[in-house]
């Protein structure tokens, strides 16, 4: 219940930032820009709509993500509100669950007002709205929950910007996992041994991008049941993780 | 010096020695996780693996793959590429479509539009186009097809690209197969087939150029079996049973029943669906003229028995009434006007609106060979080829080939230079394909030199009619395969070989350079 209440402050503390609605509305106005784009030849249209769309909310997604997460923490130990909080009867995992849990919710709400309107704009475009786009908005949320666990867990012994070029970083290398399996099966041991480390050890963001896929809907997944709940246990099974390291880590903190 | 030790409450450690060893635990099936989703991640986002060889581009469009948005960054160049067609800025788009097939390799469409680009846009000053760049054209939808094997679209591109732009029917009829071998794709147009109607059409006209008259014939049965199909998916129960009944009094082999084909017609509202419907059954009927005239002994006349069947034979004919083969007279000239600057002008008794192909290059020009990995568009400079066709107008043709303004494009680094003129009753107009037979069997020349009959192993004749130059089994319709054994064409081809002093001007070009055709 304590954690919960934690969460709702944390969502309204969210929502109170200019900067979170600043990049909401940019993804807004990004999604609706789609339709512009009617001059092409239909499919290619739809086409450009679709991955604009969703890359949209992916970009505006990202920067939520980050911007929310990293200041969580931070910023409660920076007004010394923390003291407050910890004076009360609230143990620091409470705390550091709270946030998380605030944390993901805020990530949810924005990723679905953003995904509300895209579904709206294929349904004006197309005329119905295909069971796939639900697909990739969804995927997008689980990649953005592994961003927001990875970037509340660096908050907790990290300042905001070490935090921003961090989580930024591991995005970027965990989007590149084709690249990252190729190196898996290098002959240079080295380059093997690192390709594997990083391929299996840090999160895969690449996972989640099935964009291809949705937007070409002739590109059949293979066993796609299997896939996505892969996926999401993949995203599940590693945010507990990064919480659980957050909250050890919390633990020994001095604030 | 004394270190300070951190104390800390006792819950804290029994959180940690509890929770750490959860947490690893929790770890563990993340690598096998990991590793049963690479396999439909690497299916997913085919090409991520490029991200590496992009360069050269501006960093808004390396920053967006790198997040993951591949396929958005290559949507918004296909957009730039399109405003570069409209503006005429031809040479930027290459580089762009080379960077779009790379970040998003699905984008069959951007494959098939650069590979037309590089086939038909690039041109001289009298817009003919530049046939080196067929090799790069061929090697990107080779790249295409293998990144979108599942649809059949880029693999009919390559089909119609041999087929409109090469002439290499061959290969045509390969790519045509390999779009209609598509797997069907449930929810797409053209399911429960994998790729549309027209890939039979087309199939079917490519076979009649290639000589293969069965095999055309077997397509375009396929074509009108399927067109039925569609035709008769569109209609009431009532009125499918009356389709039905009208097909009762057909005779085994009859392809269709003109009663049944009115009710068809009238109960269709489409139009376009009518119309190929009846186009179809044109096709037919006048491929298996030319079939029944060529391989049976049915409807000729006593004096038509056999020999030149299928030609239409302008009067007079000669006394005993024995058909004789056209002599078209093909009498070519070829004057250097100015440097570089070609006359090309003669005699053929062809026909109105026949066309003299003309073919001026390199003597020892061969089309490179680019493997689809290394296909960076360019094109060799060292290497000259014009293909262009001459109209025919009351048995004369005349052009000026102007190659003296593009250098970029006729260089002339070479000693010595190939031109090749040549009438080939298959290609040609259609009012006048079946003048001398449609594979030329009633054509010939008083020069025999000028008569040369293609012997490419793809083209491997039969002995169906003697004297046509055929080699090879006869074909009995059961046992020899039709993809080995075409009828060759009989046709008019007269090659010279100039020196650079003919190119220059400096020497006339006579019959003396005329060489025996390859």
């Amino acid at each position: 219940m304590i954690a919960l209440a934690i969460a709702q402050q944390t969502i309204k503390e969210a929502f109170r930032r200019r900067v979170m609605w600043i990049f909401l509305i940019i993804g807004v106005f990004l999604i609706s820009l789609g339709p512009v784009f009617g001059f092409l030849t239909p499919r290619d249209s739809q086409t450009v709509l679709r991955s604009l769309g969703l890359a949209a909310i992916l970009l505006a997604g990202l920067f939520v993500t980050i911007v929310t997460c990293i200041y969580l923490i931070p910023a409660e130990i920076e007004r010394r509100t923390i003291y407050t909080v910890l004076s009360k009867p609230v143990q620091r995992y409470e705390f550091v669950l709270g946030k998380f849990l605030g944390g993901f919710a805020t990530v949810f709400i924005n990723i679905a007002a953003m995904g509300v309107v895209f579904l709206a704009m294929i349904y004006f475009q197309e005329r119905r709205i295909p069971a796939e786009m639900f697909k990739g908005v969804m995927l997008t949320f689980f990649q953005m929950m592994l961003l927001a666990a990875l970037t509340i867990f660096f908050s907790t012994f990290t300042t905001p910007v070490v935090n921003f070029f961090l989580s930024f970083g591991i995005f970027m290398i965990g989007n590149l996992t084709t690249v990252t399996e190729s190196l898996t099966t290098k002959s240079n041991p080295l380059v093997r041994g690192v390709g594997t480390l990083v391929h299996y050890l840090l999160p895969n963001f690449g996972n989640f991008n099935i964009q291809n896929s949705i937007i070409r809907p002739q590109i059949e997944i293979a066993n796609e049941q299997v896939f996505l709940r892969n996926n999401i246990l993949y995203a599940i099974i590693y945010s507990s993780v990064l919480l659980v390291l957050a909250i050890l880590i919390f633990d020994r903190r001095e604030v | 010096m004394a270190v300070a030790t951190k104390i800390y409450p006792a819950t804290v450690h029994q959180r940690f020695t509890r929770l750490l060893p959860l947490a690893i635990l929790a770890m563990l099936p993340i690598p096998f996780l990991q590793k049963s989703l690479d396999p439909t991640v690497k299916q997913v986002q085919k090409g991520s693996e490029n991200i590496g060889q992009v360069s050269g581009i501006g960093n808004e469009f390396l920053l967006l793959p790198l997040l993951g948005f591949r396929e958005a960054a290559a949507g918004l160049l296909w957009v730039r590429c399109d405003e570069f067609f409209h503006s005429g800025d031809y040479d930027a788009i290459l580089p762009l479509v080379r960077l779009i097939t790379w970040l998003d390799p699905h984008a069959d469409n951007v494959y098939i539009t650069g590979a037309w680009h590089l086939a038909y846009n690039f041109t001289d000053s009298s817009e003919r186009s530049d046939r080196r760049y067929i090799p790069p054209a061929q090697a990107l939808l080779d790249e295409g097809i293998q990144n979108n094997f599942h649809i059949f679209d880029v693999k009919f591109e390559k089909g119609w690209q041999n087929y409109d732009k090469i002439k290499d029917y061959y290969a045509a009829a390969k790519a045509f197969r390999l779009a209609l071998e598509t797997k069907p794709i449930k929810g797409s147009d053209d399911y429960p087939y994998g790729a549309p109607l027209r890939v039979h059409h087309i199939l079917a006209h490519t076979y009649e150029k290639m000589g293969r008259l069965p095999d055309a014939l077997y397509e375009w049965q396929k074509a009108l079996e399927r067109s039925e199909q569609m035709m008769m998916s569109k209609l009431t129960e009532e009125q499918r049973k009356q389709v039905e009944a009208a097909k009762a009094d057909m005779k085994p082999g009859q392809l269709w029943s003109e009663r049944a084909e009115a009710l068809l017609q009238k109960f269709n509202k489409d139009f376009t669906t009518r119309q190929l419907r009846e186009a179809e059954k044109h096709n037919y009927v006048t491929a298996y003229q030319r079939w029944r005239d060529r391989y049976t002994t049915e409807g000729h006349s006593k004096n038509n028995p056999t020999r030149y069947p299928a030609v239409l034979m302008p009067p007079p004919v000669s006394k005993d009434q024995t058909p004789r083969p056209w002599d078209v007279a093909f009498q070519p000239r070829i004057e250097v006007v100015r440097p570089k600057v070609f006359k090309i002008s003669g005699f053929g008794n062809f026909g109105d609106g026949a066309r003299v192909e003309v073919r001026i290059m390199d003597w020892d020009y061969k089309e490179r060979e680019i493997d689809p990995k290394e296909n960076t568009f360019q094109v060799d400079d060292t290497q000259t080829i014009l293909q262009d066709s001459i109209s025919v107008r009351k048995s004369k043709f005349e052009r000026e080939m102007d190659m003296s303004k593009d250098t970029k494009m006729y260089n002339f680094s070479k000693p010595y230079y190939k031109i090749v003129l040549s009438y080939n009753p298959r290609s040609t107009s259609p009012h006048l394909q079946d003048r001398f037979g449609w594979s030329g069997e009633g054509l010939t020349d008083s020069n025999r030199s000028h008569v040369y009959i293609d012997r490419r192993p793809e083209l491997l004749g039969t002995k169906f009619i003697e004297g046509q130059g055929g080699e090879g089994p006869v074909w009995d319709g059961k046992t020899i395969p039709w993809d080995r054994y075409g009828q060759p064409v009989r046709m008019i081809r007269v090659t010279y070989k100039i020196d650079m002093e003919q190119v220059m001007g400096q020497k006339p070009i006579t019959e003396k350079d005329i060489v025996p055709n390859e």
